[in-house]
């Protein structure tokens, strides 16, 4: 019986993903018992399905039904809801017997299983309009028959939002009076967005909370996250600002890669390894989930890292031998990426092609490749550290864009490490802590210093230029854009 | 800047040889801008307008692309297969990988193909190619600027249409890309990073910065040199675009803007001197009859005077015939367009009026779009009031009518006295009764929603133009775009055009100018300034502009209450011309036309083009420019007779005879043959498709 049931959502983009890979996470870290499924658009990049699969039972791939009412859709002034129309095909799930639908958008607080109690179709009310449902968070029967009745109906009447909130609204009209059993609690669809506009009763219910729903045009995936400022700022200081607590628990479960996990990974470690080595066929999911999760993470974020990481390994392979080997292995397929990037963007195909898979692939390969190696500096270089190496190992996973340097860190200076939080990546005040120890031993651990900064400086200026703060007087002035520029001008 | 001529290597030297001979055999010329079949601003009339010149030259090798918008499609273009087999491939592929790309005939003159970029369509493409762009040009793009994150789709489509056309080739072309404005700048740079064999030029018809610091009152002109540019546009949150702007003018083998204030501005604020001035141009239509166009002056007149009959009902002390009209009409930018001075030098031209006891009055329109609650009362009153007194006499006349003619069936001369009785003395009566008013006819027609903060009435509150009776000049705003169906003033634009004497257009920041174009085709004299496009460009080509009705006011050289003085006297001066004078500046005003014909003006495009391609394919093509000295040779003369100005014409009176005083003497035909040998012929495109270009075949 509970087999039949699952929680349901929808990627249609990729940054749509982020999110569902966190609403994802958070199911699973409260305990559910139920299947997860996501449905995602053809759009969605292989980078983008391969980390919903490592967090998801099923990825099911859904042709995209966009409502093309653009006149309704411009009138809302977020024309890409219209995509959401793809949300209707979760009828069609008709291999359970009952599901709850959550929007990318959302944030589970706990185990919110007992959802399945309710019947078709239950839905807390919109903040807005309160005699309307948000379809944000709905519990339904998927039904062949029911998903024709609502395309037609849909067909008939569009939708008066142009979203599939207005489609659903209009089909299930008796929603706001026929059964209040039918009344999903407002804890199960709290708005996270910053006017809340009844802020007593937030405080005497907010604490209730058990899913968030991000609503609105910005989306926690849009702010970069700082968890320095995030932990001293909002999170001690919490009754001021929810948004930003939210905020920040959804980065935290962002960044949270799954310690359940690892764990699961340190005894399979060495099958897995042996099997990537050997076929390029579909890892296991639990192996690769890292550097999967990571790889959407950079694609999001910024592909151009990896160009740092060769150079890091360039001018470390000047001082010791087990670091040759090391960096060896990983200049090579950072090169070939570099390469293979390049290629792709110059046919500029949308569609995921062969060189962009093995792109991924060679990601791949290149963190499992710091894995043992990884283990070896363990076990060797921090003994004297108090923590197990476990919890060390889950750190270093935790935050894996740095895990290669990290790791280098350690065999150059002897591992002393300080105790890292493990829900959030290390802050570029912990690795400039680090710096001054490293960079005391080795002339390359400058080197190496340089060049994580750069890496890091590069996609932190990017972040800053996607939120508008520019360094238009520094970094960022016209005369760095014309010396880019004129790389291929001749 | 030189307006250069280009001379290929075939043709002989000489003013009568404008380089229209280059070989095209093989060359494409797409032409890329946000606004193809999508009009938001200016940049569509441009395209618009271009488009049958164009394709005369081009014919089937001629290609618009644009953004895919589904309204602007239903209603502008017509779908059809794309013509070419190299180009339906490139369309197939992008189609085959996750692009909607339509192809069509866009229903304008000429019916150029255009190909239309769904940008929507691709949106999930908008982080990837983010990344690329901040990889390859270290721009990034904030998420929540809509307009600049649509730039980026659409760059990176045309460049994938671009690449892909040059690939399906088989034989390369010599393809021209010509890309408008900064929305479409990123496709430009993106095929130069791309190694493209494709010739680019770009144009911009304003820039990014110069808009914005203009609106934000800076004194601009005066220190265009010193900005910096990066702080400015940093900190007006436009950097991205500002950085997108200036690497298409910085990447493209051709830059050219609008007009020399536009390149000057260009100059310094995108730190890349113009290679080209290519003015924007007007389809003008040529009628049949000689004066025509004078004829229509006096219907749209007297419709706009039965406007002012009602407007200023109770209050007509003044002789309509002696009433000039003027206007300005434009967005609403109080400063940029320069109605601020306007209105301050109709307030001394008032004084002066008054001091000298001219019979002249002068009514001036505003014709700008603000916020507005409809109509007001009073304004449409004024215009029942009239209808009402029109009826009331039509009553009238039919009963005298009736009675003359009963009189004269019965054979008797009427007797005038009895032939209007009691009765019809009283309708008369009670509709001058009803003509009585309290208060001052209104300045504005409309009921507006930031009344107490409207810069327009707020200036005229304080310079005291309330339309009173001593006033001679009268103000009315209308702050509204005018259309054939208003029940106030039933005119659309240009029949109101028609029907002013002049119109001013004093603007600070103008970087073309269509208002003050569109009136000198219509054969309306205009007042601009040097700081627009057009003022420039008259300036440049006329020896005695205000002869021929086009007079320039100096913004440039001079501060603004001596503008304002020099505006104030040429208002003076037009109202002192007599009818007669007026009626020949308007001819030699409409004479000017041939001038802003785009078969005139679309020369200088069709050099840019060829430098373009000499730039990109030096092998194949050759381009010299010519000698600076060369542009002097198709200014206008001074006029044969001497221009109307007062200073000259000392007898003013209206009895004055023709033959009595030698310096009126004015032949219209004479001077007019001497206009016509100095201006060059429209230019004669080479048609290569003639007949494609009148009959539209059907190619399935």
């Amino acid at each position: 019986m509970t087999e039949a049931q699952a929680f349901v959502t929808l990627a249609t983009t990729d940054a749509y993903c982020m999110g569902c890979i966190v609403v994802g996470k958070s199911l699973r870290r409260h305990g559910t018992s139920k299947k997860l499924v996501v449905m995602v658009s053809p759009n969605v990049s292989r980078v983008g399905r391969l980390a919903l699969d490592d967090v998801f039972d099923e990825v099911v791939v859904v042709d995209v039904l966009d409502s093309r009412d653009k006149a309704h859709l411009t009138w809302l002034g977020r024309p890409e809801l219209g995509v959401t129309f793809t949300k209707l095909h979760c009828w069609t799930l008709t291999h359970f017997s009952k599901c709850v639908f959550l929007d990318a958008d959302t944030l589970v607080l706990c185990n919110v299983d007992e959802l399945f109690e309710y019947e078709e179709l239950s839905a807390a009310p919109d903040p807005g309009w309160p005699d309307c449902f948000n379809s944000g968070v709905f519990v339904f029967r998927p039904s062949l028959n029911t998903h024709t009745q609502i395309l037609e109906h849909a067909a008939q009447h569009g939708s008066f939002d142009g979203g599939d909130q207005g489609v659903l609204n209009t089909f299930f009209s008796d929603w706001a009076v026929k059964d209040i059993r039918k009344h999903l609690p407002f804890v199960y669809n709290l708005t996270a967005s910053a006017v809340y506009t009844h802020l007593p009763a937030f405080q005497q219910y907010g604490h209730h909370a058990k899913i968030v729903h991000f609503l609105g045009g910005i989306k926690p995936w849009h702010h970069s996250y700082n968890p320095q400022a995030a932990s001293e700022s909002s999170f001690r200081d919490s009754s001021k600002n929810f948004a930003a607590q939210f905020m920040h628990l959804w980065w935290a479960e962002y960044y949270s890669q799954n310690q359940q996990q690892v764990k699961k990974d340190d005894k399979k470690e060495d099958y897995s390894v042996q099997q990537l080595e050997s076929s390029q066929t579909h890892p296991t999911p639990t192996q690769s989930q890292m550097s999967r999760t990571e790889a959407l993470h950079r694609e999001m974020r910024l592909a151009s890292p990896l160009q740092d990481l060769t150079l890091d390994s360039l001018t470390i392979s000047s001082s010791k031998t087990s670091e040759e080997m090391l960096s060896d292995r990983l200049s090579c397929p950072s090169r070939e990426i570099k390469s293979v990037q390049q290629l792709d963007s110059s046919q500029t195909h949308p569609t995921p092609t062969q060189s962009q898979m093995s792109s991924t692939e060679a990601l791949h390969r290149e963190m499992r490749l710091a894995s043992p190696l990884q283990d070896l500096t363990l076990d060797s270089l921090t003994i004297s550290s108090s923590k197990t190496s476990e919890e060390m190992l889950s750190d270093r996973l935790s935050c894996p864009s740095r895990e290669i340097k990290n790791i280098l860190f350690e065999v150059l200076s002897g591992g002393e490490t300080e105790e890292t939080p493990i829900v959030s990546p290390p802050s570029e005040q912990e690795t400039e802590h680090k710096d001054p120890e490293t960079a005391d031993d080795s002339a390359a651990g400058i080197g190496k210093a340089i060049a994580a900064e750069t890496e890091e400086e590069d996609s932190e200026r990017r972040r800053m230029w996607e939120q508008g703060h520019v360094d238009y007087m520094g970094k960022d002035s016209f005369d760095n854009i014309k010396r880019k520029l004129d790389l291929f001008l001749e | 800047m030189p307006l250069a001529r280009s001379l290929s290597v075939t043709s002989l030297s000489g003013l009568e040889d404008w380089d229209e001979e280059f070989d095209r055999e093989d060359a494409i010329l797409f032409e890329i801008a946000w606004e193809v079949s999508n009009k938001v601003g200016g940049i569509y009339t441009v395209i618009q307008t271009k488009a049958r010149l164009t394709c005369e030259e081009w014919g089937e090798n001629y290609f618009l692309v644009g953004p895919y918008m589904e309204s602007n499609v239903r209603t502008q273009v017509e779908l059809i297969e794309p013509c070419n087999a190299a180009l339906r491939r490139t369309i197939d592929k992008m189609n085959s990988s996750g692009c909607k790309v339509y192809f069509g005939r866009w229903l304008i003159e000429g019916s150029p193909y255009v190909i239309l970029l769904d940008v929507g369509f691709t949106a999930w493409s908008l982080d990837r190619w983010k990344s690329e762009l901040w990889e390859k040009c270290g721009i990034g793009v904030p998420w929540f600027d809509r307009e600049a994150n649509d730039a980026v789709l659409f760059g990176f489509l045309t460049a994938w249409l671009l690449g892909e056309y040059a690939a399906q080739c088989d034989d390369p072309p010599h393809i021209v890309a010509h890309f408008h404005e900064w929305l479409s700048g990123l496709g430009l740079v993106l095929c130069r990073q791309r190694q493209l064999p494709i010739a680019t030029i770009f144009t911009t018809h304003a820039t990014l910065l110069g808009r914005y610091l203009c609106a934000g009152s800076v004194d601009f002109y005066n220190n265009l040199a010193e900005f910096n540019v990066d702080k400015e546009a940093g900190d007006r949150q436009i950097y991205h675009r500002y950085c997108l702007e200036r690497a298409a003018a910085r990447c493209t083998h051709v830059f050219t803007t609008v007009s020399q204030i536009t390149a000057i501005e260009a100059e310094h604020l995108l730190k890349r001197k113009p290679d080209f001035v290519t003015p924007n141009g007007l389809n003008v239509k040529k009628f049949s009859a000689m004066h025509e166009f004078q004829n229509l002056h006096a219907q749209s007149k007297a419709r706009i005077q039965e406007f002012v009959r009602g407007h200023f009902y109770g209050h007509l002390d003044f002789n309509l015939d002696k009433t000039v009209f003027l206007f300005i009409a434009g967005r609403y930018e109080f400063s940029n367009k320069g109605a601020d001075i306007f209105l301050e030098a109709l307030a001394r031209l008032n004084y002066l009026l008054r001091v000298n006891h001219s019979e002249v009055t002068v009514i001036a329109f505003f014709i700008m779009p603000a916020r507005t609650n409809n109509f007001n009362v009073e304004t449409l009153k004024g215009q029942a009031v009239r209808k009402q007194l029109w009826d009331t006499a039509q009553t009238v006349k039919e009963r005298f009518g009736k009675k003359l003619y009963e009189s004269l069936l019965v054979g008797q001369l009427p007797d005038v006295s009895k032939m209007l009785d009691k009765e019809d003395f009283t309708i008369m009566k009670r509709a001058i009764f009803a003509t009585q008013r309290q208060c001052l006819p209104p300045v504005c027609t409309h009921n507006m929603l930031e009344d107490s903060s409207d810069p327009i009435l707020n200036c005229i509150r304080r310079i005291g133009l309330f339309n009173t009776s001593q006033d001679r000049v009268k103000v009315i705003f209308h702050p509204e775009f005018l259309s054939s169906t208003s029940p106030l003033l039933p005119m659309d634009y240009e029949e109101f055009v028609r029907g002013c004497h002049l119109g001013v257009f004093p603007s600070y920041y103008e970087p073309w100018g269509y208002t003050p174009a569109e009136c000198t085709v219509m054969g309306i004299p205009s007042i601009s300034t040097n700081l627009s496009g057009f003022g420039c460009f008259m300036e440049e080509h006329i020896a005695d502009p205000s002869a021929y009705g086009i007079y320039i006011l100096d913004r440039r050289y001079r501060g603004v209450d001596e503008s304002c003085n020099q505006l104030t006297s040429f208002l003076f001066q037009f109202c002192q011309q007599s009818r007669r004078q007026r009626i020949i500046q308007r001819n030699r005003t409409e004479r000017l036309s041939d001038l802003l014909d785009w078969r005139y003006l679309g020369r200088y495009y069709i050099s840019a083009r060829h430098m373009a391609l000499a730039k990109a394919f030096p092998d194949t093509f050759i381009y010299e420019p010519q000698e600076p000295t060369s542009a002097t040779g198709f200014r206008y003369p001074r006029p044969a007779s001497v221009p109307p100005s007062p200073a000259h014409s000392l007898h003013s009176s209206p009895h004055h005879s023709e033959g009595e005083d030698e310096e009126e003497q004015y032949d219209e035909d004479l001077e007019a043959e001497k206009d016509r040998v100095n201006i060059r012929q429209p230019l004669n495109v080479p048609n290569r498709n003639k007949n494609n270009a009148v009959v539209l075949p059907e190619k399935n």
